[in-house]
């Protein structure tokens, strides 16, 4: 009985110190962490995230920072599937090295038949320039939308350890505080027989 | 936000030119000399903060809050007022 008392009250204390003292740790790490990141390393990050942002500098840095560690408490594990990242920004890549032919013939148009009908050209080469540019939109939106996606499924990590050793650290608590009780409860009693 | 200050009016109006930064509406002397501490003395050093934000009014409210300790109501204000004359002369 004494053994079993004493194995819980143990297992109860280290449980909680554990618990409060890894969340500490923790955050502590993750602004540290942040904090000695390059500005670039801060943009990867971001972008990896699916947060849109603008030129990492000293006045935005710490905006970013902030923003970039809600988003990491929110949903901690990095998006691990980084292959349709770089897959769709080849895409963006190709679309962009597509649309500048595009224009050169545009302009070799224009040269060709210079002081004709200058108006109607300039529509026609707005038609044409205009559908691959709203494809790279596309593209950005849906690399956003698909780098969310495996963010939030695999949200929680280190974040739900955290709160799961919180929650088991309570949990200990009230059971310990229970059993208090009923120890004292059953001592009382004991003492009146006795006495 | 549907009412806007006479400030706000006056700052959307026109370019904003050399004007000082307490020119911008929710923006009055004392948050006006704390961003002026900061650099931030005219008007378009403020659009240009708004700029690098990408006109994202949140990340720039949030900013304001931070850098002068301004309320959540001069902050949107000054935001709108940013937001709006881009929208206008950008």
């Amino acid at each position: 009985m004494l053994f079993l008392s004493f194995f819980l009250y143990l297992s109860i204390y280290l449980s909680i110190y554990l618990s409060i003292y890894l969340s500490i740790y923790l955050f502590v790490f993750l602004q540290m962490f942040l904090s000695q990141k390059t500005n670039e390393e801060i943009s990867k990050l971001l972008a990896d995230y699916g947060i849109k942002h603008g030129p990492i500098v000293d006045s935005t840095r710490k905006l970013y920072e902030k923003k970039l560690e809600k988003a990491m408490e929110t949903s901690p594990v990095k998006p691990s599937s980084d292959k349709t990242y770089y897959r769709e920004e080849e895409e963006e890549v190709t679309f962009i090295t597509y649309r500048n032919p595009v224009k050169h013939e545009g302009n070799a148009d224009m040269l060709k038949r210079r002081g004709n009908v200058e108006p109607d050209e300039d529509e026609e080469s707005d038609q044409d320039t205009e559908p691959p540019i709203q494809m790279t939109n596309r593209a950005a939106n849906h690399r956003a939308v698909r780098s969310r996606e495996p963010v939030r499924k695999s949200g929680g990590g280190i974040w739900k350890v955290i709160r799961l050793l919180l929650l088991l650290a309570v949990l200990a608590a009230v059971v310990y505080y229970i059993y208090c009780h009923m120890v004292n409860r059953n001592e009382n009693p004991f003492g009146n027989q006795n006495q | 936000m549907s009412t806007t200050s006479q400030k706000h009016r006056d700052f959307v109006a026109e370019p904003m030119g050399d004007k000082s930064v307490t020119a911008l509406s929710g923006i009055g002397e004392t948050l006006g000399r704390k961003l002026e501490d900061q650099g931030f003395d005219k008007a378009y050093t403020v659009l240009g903060q708004f700029l690098l934000l990408r006109k994202d009014t949140e990340l720039f409210v949030e900013w304001l809050k931070d850098a002068t300790g301004a309320n959540t109501r001069q902050a949107t204000s000054c935001a709108q007022c940013m937001k709006e004359w881009c929208d206008a002369f950008l």
